[in-house]
């Protein structure tokens, strides 16, 4: 029932005079101009351009936070805000609408500013007989940054009010007959002269998106593009990651390089063995660094958790834990930016991508394996990860101890990443079932060692404390921490069995045949 | 979606003003807002500057939802939308006498409004006719402005009888104080009296020679003079009103 008010865009160009339009003769309507003023549009979307890729461009200016539809122009929501922050949380915006609206893009991630844009604006009434607004019109220039030495760009938007459509289309024509040179234009033309003013690509970082591979293609070309992507996510996060925006950067980013080094695990025979071990090396001495990083994140965004597992008496200790985490968490990124901008790092990323991009010279005694056409590769490899993963489960010890757990936990994040890397060349239906029977395995198998690993950094940190009565508390709190943590992990491995036993079952093998079907040898 | 009607038997005691004044407010605190004026003299249309389409007549509004949607027009604030009244208003009672139910006639014809409009007010003819009925059955808030003289009084309690004696809910009634005068014997003695009585707001609107001045402005006062005196009582009035509503 609601009927969409949507603007009209129209392009003009530097000879553009906006007179001939207010002073013509032969239309009924009065034009009232209010001051031309400067007005910088600060433009805001997630680091992968979630809004963008939702049609949304989130737009700040005169202290309002809008919400657009890029299609048609129209306004879908709009908050004020006073400020103009390097970036925001969907939770920090107070009205209901706005904020679900960007949390439907993205609840964890926060907004980043990718610039200011400086546009001049003229807004003009448009008034009938009765002095009533009718339409309002805004010219509105965009102003070249510096740098730049490209012609301004000027657009018209014409908006509706509601009941005068008559009026309103009286005025389009108006202005499309009236020799202005105004053109019609549209909402997306003008955001993207928006977002090219800031010299900005949409949709630049939304490298996420599985990799499209030919299974006909070598296994060696089929790598390389794979590698490929998750380097480019590698860069896109480095650039985000010193700024401390949100914890998402550093996740992203060990996963590009987990992800970079199961791949490099499966190319033996593929690569040549020296370049092969020498990478391998390399990504995960770089995820090692990023190790403390990580779990320090962890905790922090795990905070209030933690504290609703203690008793209320015991919870404000814990406050000397989180703030020493967050003293550590602090000169940790600094230690860790000032590794990603050395040269040594640039040269090994600018090294990594040169190899990869370059053919290697064909040596058939070096890299047997190089020319096995992808879909064979895939399959065989999923088939064995596969395998591997129900050996182990089935061996598992009726206490399911941790190290057959962490073991386990390997064996089945290796065969989610196959699936991954892959998936481009299975039918999309099955593939999702296959991996949905894997994800409810994994999950208690994550669980379980986070658990763990929290307790062990928890423990460790309880012998490093100084002996001393002040930090009574803090060990107290700590070490009900720990007890809380322990009985969970406790809850989560005995649950193990009975969802392995869902996974290992006829219908997950019917499944994986089901994958493989379309590559079955005749 | 609430809605709330500004009625009086009586003429001049304030209903457009209030009227304009209180969906303005809303439209601030609880967007969008929809006024409907049901009067043929069309005052609060006059306020925004909004004459209604030549083809839109009472018959078409009692009709209802859909047309009555397609002539609902924006003002110049925004969230503010206004349904114009039209001359032919002034034959609303006969036409409503050969519908059905007449008495349901408007709360049916406004549901479908129902999911875009959190606030719907009614500046309605002084009078107590059919359409009033119509009004009364439609409405979740009566807002009765009063001018503190025994007339007034008079009316107000004139409407109280009338409810009771159909069997309405008297429940809905509110009434409130409008351009009372400090320096008036009277005026304070009936404030005095009926303020902080049952089916009264405890909040007054002073007499303010701006109010007369909308007409000029043609605007609400609380846009044009937030500040003046009359412009903030309106805004204490609509909170006393949202925290009783809500």
């Amino acid at each position: 029932m609601i009927t969409h008010l949507v603007p009209v865009v129209f392009s003009i160009s530097e000879v553009f005079d906006i007179e001939r339009i207010t002073e013509n003769p032969d239309i009924s309507f009065s034009f009232e101009a209010q001051p031309q003023k400067k007005e910088p549009l600060h433009l805001y979307d997630t680091f992968d351009w979630r809004a963008w890729n939702k049609n949304t461009a989130i737009i700040l200016s005169r202290n309002q936070l809008n919400l657009i539809d890029i299609d048609n122009g129209k306004k879908v929501s709009s908050v004020g805000f006073r400020r103009t922050p390097q970036s925001f949380f969907p939770e920090e915006i107070p009205d209901d609408k706005t904020r679900s609206s960007l949390q439907a893009f993205s609840k964890p991630r926060a907004f980043l500013r990718y610039g200011t844009v400086s546009t001049l604006s003229q807004s003009m009434r448009v008034l009938d007989r009765n002095m009533k607004t009718v339409a309002t019109i805004e010219i509105r220039s965009i102003l070249p940054s510096f740098a730049q030495e490209q012609e301004q760009k000027r657009f018209i938007t014409l908006t509706p009010v509601k009941g005068f459509h008559k009026e309103f289309e009286k005025l389009t024509r108006h202005i499309l007959t009236t020799p202005s040179y105004a053109e019609k234009s549209t909402y997306r033309n003008f955001f993207i002269a928006l977002l090219d003013a800031i010299s900005c690509e949409p949709g630049i970082n939304a490298s996420k998106a599985p990799v499209k591979l030919h299974p006909d293609n070598t296994i060696l070309d089929s790598a390389r593009e794979l590698l490929l992507s998750t380097l480019a996510v590698i860069h896109a996060n480095e650039t985000w990651i010193p700024k401390n925006i949100d914890t998402e950067f550093l996740h992203d980013y060990r996963v590009a390089i987990r992800r970079t080094r199961s791949i490099l695990a499966r190319l033996q025979g593929i690569l040549p063995p020296e370049e092969l071990l020498t990478y391998k090396q390399a990504f995960r001495e770089l995820g090692r660094r990023t190790n403390d990083l990580r779990d320090q994140d962890v905790y922090l965004l795990e905070a209030d958790r933690f504290r609703e597992l203690l008793p209320p008496a015991m919870r404000n200790s814990l406050n000397l834990f989180f703030t020493d985490l967050r003293n550590r968490h602090k000169k940790e990124l600094r230690s860790f930016s000032r590794h990603i901008a050395s040269e040594k790092h640039k040269r090994f990323l600018q090294e990594w991508e040169s190899f990869l991009r370059s053919d290697p010279p064909s040596d058939p005694d070096r890299t047997p394996e190089a020319r096995r056409i992808t879909s064979d590769v895939a399959v065989a490899s999923i088939r064995k990860a596969w395998k591997k993963v129900l050996r182990h489960g089935r061996t598992t010890s009726p206490e399911a101890t941790d190290t057959e757990l962490h073991a386990l936990r390997l064996d089945c994040k290796k065969l989610r990443y196959l699936l991954e890397f892959y998936s481009s060349l299975f039918p999309r239906k099955t593939l999702r079932q296959v991996v949905r029977q894997l994800k409810n395995l994994q999950d208690n198998l994550g669980l379980f060692v986070d658990l763990s690993v929290q307790q062990d950094y928890l423990t460790t940190y309880l012998s490093s404390l100084e002996r001393g009565e002040e930090v009574l508390p803090l060990a107290a709190s700590i070490g009900g921490l720990v007890t809380a943590l322990h009985h969970k992990r406790e809850a989560v491995r005995k649950e193990f069995h009975h969802r392995f036993e869902k996974f290992d079952r006829t219908e997950t093998e019917t499944m994986f045949n089901e994958l493989f079907k379309p590559y079955r040898q005749p | 979606m609430k809605t709330i009607a500004l009625y009086s038997i009586k003429g001049g005691v304030g209903k457009t003003a209030s009227a304009v004044n209180l969906a303005y407010l809303s439209s601030l605190t609880a967007p969008p807002t929809l006024i409907c004026d049901l009067d043929p003299q069309g005052a609060s249309s006059f306020y925004f500057r909004i004459v209604a389409d030549k083809k839109y007549s009472s018959k078409k509004f009692l009709k209802g939802n859909k047309k009555i949607y397609n002539n609902i027009k924006g003002t110049d604030f925004d969230n503010l939308d206004l349904l114009p009244a039209d001359f032919s208003y002034r034959n609303l009672d006969l036409e409503l006498q050969e519908e059905k139910k007449p008495q349901k006639k408007l709360k049916s014809n406004i549901q479908e409004l129902n999911t875009e409009y959190p606030y719907i007010f009614f500046d309605c003819p002084p009078n107590l006719t059919l359409l009033s009925e119509s009004v009364f059955a439609a409405s979740d808030v009566i807002l009765v402005p009063l001018i503190p003289t025994t007339l007034s009084l008079r009316t107000f309690g004139q409407l109280l009888e009338f409810f009771k004696e159909n069997k309405l809910d008297t429940g809905k009634i509110r009434g409130f104080f409008t351009m009372f005068e400090r320096r008036k014997a009277m005026h304070r003695q009936i404030v005095e009296e009926y303020g902080g009585k049952k089916r009264f707001l405890s909040q007054i609107i002073p007499y303010n020679s701006e109010v007369e001045k909308m007409g000029i402005y043609r605007a609400p006062l609380n846009a044009v003079r937030p500040h003046a005196p009359a412009a903030l009582a309106y805004k204490m009035l609509w909170e006393e009103l949202m925290h009783e509503i809500a």
